[in-house]
């Protein structure tokens, strides 16, 4: 029987260093989001600045101009800002979740501390900008207008909660997303090979799982993409609160 | 599935932040266990607001 939860395995490559008796090493995880930001890098760096654009300039340009569509369109003009952040979001999550796709890698966001840590920083991220650029203001957040005064309070209580519930939501959907896609693929693809040990009716059994393993492939790279869409909308949607609180 | 994922996910974020800011509160004040009994109730009320929201059937706060 192939261990499905084997693919998530962290091994350590090597160790950087020590910060008082914990060690810092360099595992897996942390290759594979070397090789991402490489990638990345190469993409955006290496695309040229052509006028009339190439196969890679174009990607380079697309990826712009979509995160920017995403942004203004959820956040308006002003969202324009965090830019940097959201794009550098989207296209880590995006470029990794693409990577685990391919047999035999290692996938990122299917581990919830990466998420989570993802999560945090744009949780943060509004929390201090909203009080840097609303001060006082950015209670109002927790107020919608136009409430009974004798309600007030509990529907205050319910916002704060509902505000404090964001980062777990935003890490653990992208990690269940990814977590459950890679566990199915791996049941599905063990079966063709315990099929494949009980002979000539075994192989052509065998044909139905690895047909379904083809298709949940492509379903996998969509939900790859989909995933980091929507980790984008919502940290649009997220910093939309801060810039314009209680409205 | 997708869809399913985050729906629940919304959900669950809302309970778990309630009765967690609910154990908080009675570890502090000694209150147990009507801390939790409220928050997780409050908890539960934020979650299906969440749900709500991001199912798209009550208009969003943000006027987006």
């Amino acid at each position: 029987m192939i261990d499905p939860i084997h693919q998530f395995n962290i091994d350590k490559l090597f160790t950087i260093g020590h910060i008082g008796n914990q060690e810092i090493a360099f595992t897996n995880s942390s290759a594979y989001m070397v090789v991402s930001v490489a990638l990345i890098s190469l993409l955006m760096i290496g695309a040229g600045r052509q006028l009339v654009p190439g196969r890679f300039q174009s990607m380079a340009e697309i990826s712009y101009e979509f995160v920017a569509n995403t942004i203004r369109s959820n956040a308006g003009a002003e969202g324009m800002k965090f830019f940097p952040l959201i794009f550098s979001l989207f296209m880590f999550i995006c470029v990794s979740n693409m990577i685990g796709i391919i047999p035999y890698t290692f996938t990122i966001s299917s581990h919830i501390i990466v998420t989570a840590a993802l999560a945090l920083l744009v949780f943060f991220t509004v929390l201090v900008y909203g009080f840097y650029k609303n001060g006082l203001k950015f209670f109002n957040l927790f107020v919608p207008s136009g409430i009974p005064i004798y309600i007030l309070p509990l529907v205050v209580l319910i916002e704060i909660i509902s505000f404090f519930s964001r980062p777990i939501s935003h890490s653990v959907r992208l990690f269940a997303n990814m977590l459950a896609g890679h566990i199915t693929l791996k049941v599905f693809a063990s079966f063709v090979t315990m099929l494949g040990a009980m002979g000539i009716a075994g192989w052509a059994g065998a044909v139905l799982p690895l047909g379904l393993t083809v298709a949940l492939t492509a379903l996998e790279l969509l939900v790859a993409f989909l995933q980091a869409y929507v980790f984008t909308i919502l940290t649009c949607i997220y910093i939309n609160d801060a810039i314009h609180p209680g409205h | 599935m997708a869809r399913g994922f985050r729906l629940s996910s919304e959900l669950v974020a809302g309970v778990v932040v309630g009765a967690l800011i609910g154990w908080g509160f009675d570890r502090l004040l000694s209150t147990s266990p009507f801390g939790l009994i409220v928050f997780f109730l409050l908890g539960f009320a934020a979650g299906v607001l969440n749900v709500i929201r991001s199912a798209g059937v009550a208009p969003d706060r943000t006027g987006r």
